[in-house]
């Protein structure tokens, strides 16, 4: 399955509408190890001093500095976590295997991409998962991601101000059903009845490509044959509703029967 | 030290906890700063209710408050502390407000430069003393003289 160049282009857009909140969810943890770099090499210099002609207190005074250096290699830890965390949701977004057909945990691939979102999103909008067990699903999983990732910035986008987007995912008769609704602005009808004509954006010009939402149903409904539906409601929220088979063979022979 | 035998108070507020572990641990390392850090800028706030502040450093993003409003705050309650802002957002807007609105005394990007950062927090609290000693003088002087016009008034009415 091979890309086409208006889903390459929408997608580099869709990153790097996110880019400067990657950046600013990588710099911090930096800063961290940094300093606490310049901090350990200190500490150490210090320790061989107290070493080097042992006083009385020096024992103490040594052992704080090894419980400072402990605490400090533990955030380091957790900020290299971070970082790669964000590293490994943009991978999954470049990684030339993720356009093969294989099957894949969705609410791990769910997990990736709000990784990503999440750097935008943490100081105004609450995310909320709610994950059901779910089997491993037949699927192109970078086509997916582009999907979520697509949604998800609209969502965000649709919110001004504070909100909550709640994702939500379950396994109904053999097929993966996820959710994701917004307490955004929403869709007046005439909005909603062209939400899916490729061209049509209600996004200020520069900002919206008008492909994602045209893509995204071409990518769930012709590639995986399920289905990509919405409801929306002006001034409450939005919310869409993706519908995958597991299983890529059995839907195609039901859909050929239909 | 404080003229009041009291180490200078820093004060660092950042929803980044790693922050907070990070800058408090090269205080401690390189100075005998009292240090507090706060994830949460309203339990700063409260604390700066209740509590002396030298410096006072905030991170700009943090959910519920700024770090404009809450150095704003910071202002309010207490006016000699110096407020610095460390922002991982290079925004030349937030910055041209912070410097206008909450008398700003630096601002630093993240990532920061230790060396740096200790020399702004430094002379925050040198600054912060200077402005303290200063009311203390003043509010000194007031006394005295409203003491030296006690004494006049009195001389007044034993006189006339």
């Amino acid at each position: 399955m091979s890309h086409s160049p208006a889903l390459q282009l929408h997608q580099m857009a869709s990153i790097g509408r996110l880019l400067t909140g990657i950046v600013h969810e990588i710099n911090t943890p930096i800063g961290s190890i940094f300093s606490n770099n310049e901090v350990t090499l200190r500490s150490l210099a210090m320790l061989a001093e107290l070493l080097e002609d042992p006083k009385p207190g020096s024992l103490e005074k040594a052992q704080r500095i090894i419980k400072t250096c402990q605490n400090l290699a533990a955030v380091d830890q957790i900020a290299c976590e971070r970082i790669r965390s964000v590293i490994r949701g943009l991978k999954s977004f470049s990684r030339p295997d993720g356009s093969e057909f294989r099957r894949v945990d969705l609410n791990g691939q769910l997990r990736d991409t709000l990784k990503l979102t999440q750097a935008e999103f943490r100081r105004r909008i609450l995310v909320e998962t709610d994950f059901g067990e779910l089997p491993a699903v037949e699927c192109y999983p970078q086509m997916l991601n582009q999907v979520f990732l697509n949604l998800l910035v609209n969502a965000g986008q649709a919110i001004c101000g504070e909100g909550r987007i709640t994702v939500r995912t379950r396994l109904e008769a053999g097929e993966v059903h996820i959710s994701i609704a917004d307490t955004g602005c929403g869709m007046t009808p005439e909005q909603q009845a062209q939400a899916f004509t490729a061209g049509f954006s209600t996004k200020p010009l520069g900002e919206g490509t008008g492909l994602g939402l045209s893509i995204s149903r071409e990518i769930i409904e012709d590639t995986h044959g399920g289905s990509l539906d919405f409801e929306s409601e002006p001034g409450v929220g939005s919310t869409f509703h993706i519908r995958i088979p597991v299983r890529q063979g059995a839907a195609r022979c039901e859909s050929e029967r239909a | 030290m404080n003229q009041n035998g009291h180490e200078p108070s820093v004060m660092i507020v950042d929803d980044e906890e790693m922050v907070i572990t990070s800058i408090k641990a090269f205080l401690q390392l390189e100075t005998e700063y009292e240090v507090h850090g706060f994830t949460d800028p309203e339990c700063a706030a409260r604390f700066a209710g209740h509590h002396q502040i030298d410096v006072a450093v905030s991170d700009y993003l943090m959910p519920k408050m700024n770090g404009i409003q809450l150095l704003g705050r910071l202002k309010e309650l207490q006016p000699e502390a110096s407020r610095v802002l460390l922002t991982g957002h290079a925004d030349k807007q937030s910055a041209i407000q912070a410097i206008n609105q909450v008398a700003l005394f630096q601002y630093l990007e993240k990532p920061w430069d230790n060396a740096q950062l200790l020399l702004v927090i430094q002379s925050g609290a040198e600054r912060a003393r200077l402005f303290r000693d200063l009311r203390e003088k003043v509010d000194e002087l007031d006394a005295a003289h409203s003491s030296l016009k006690e004494v006049q008034k009195r001389l007044l009415q034993a006189f006339l």
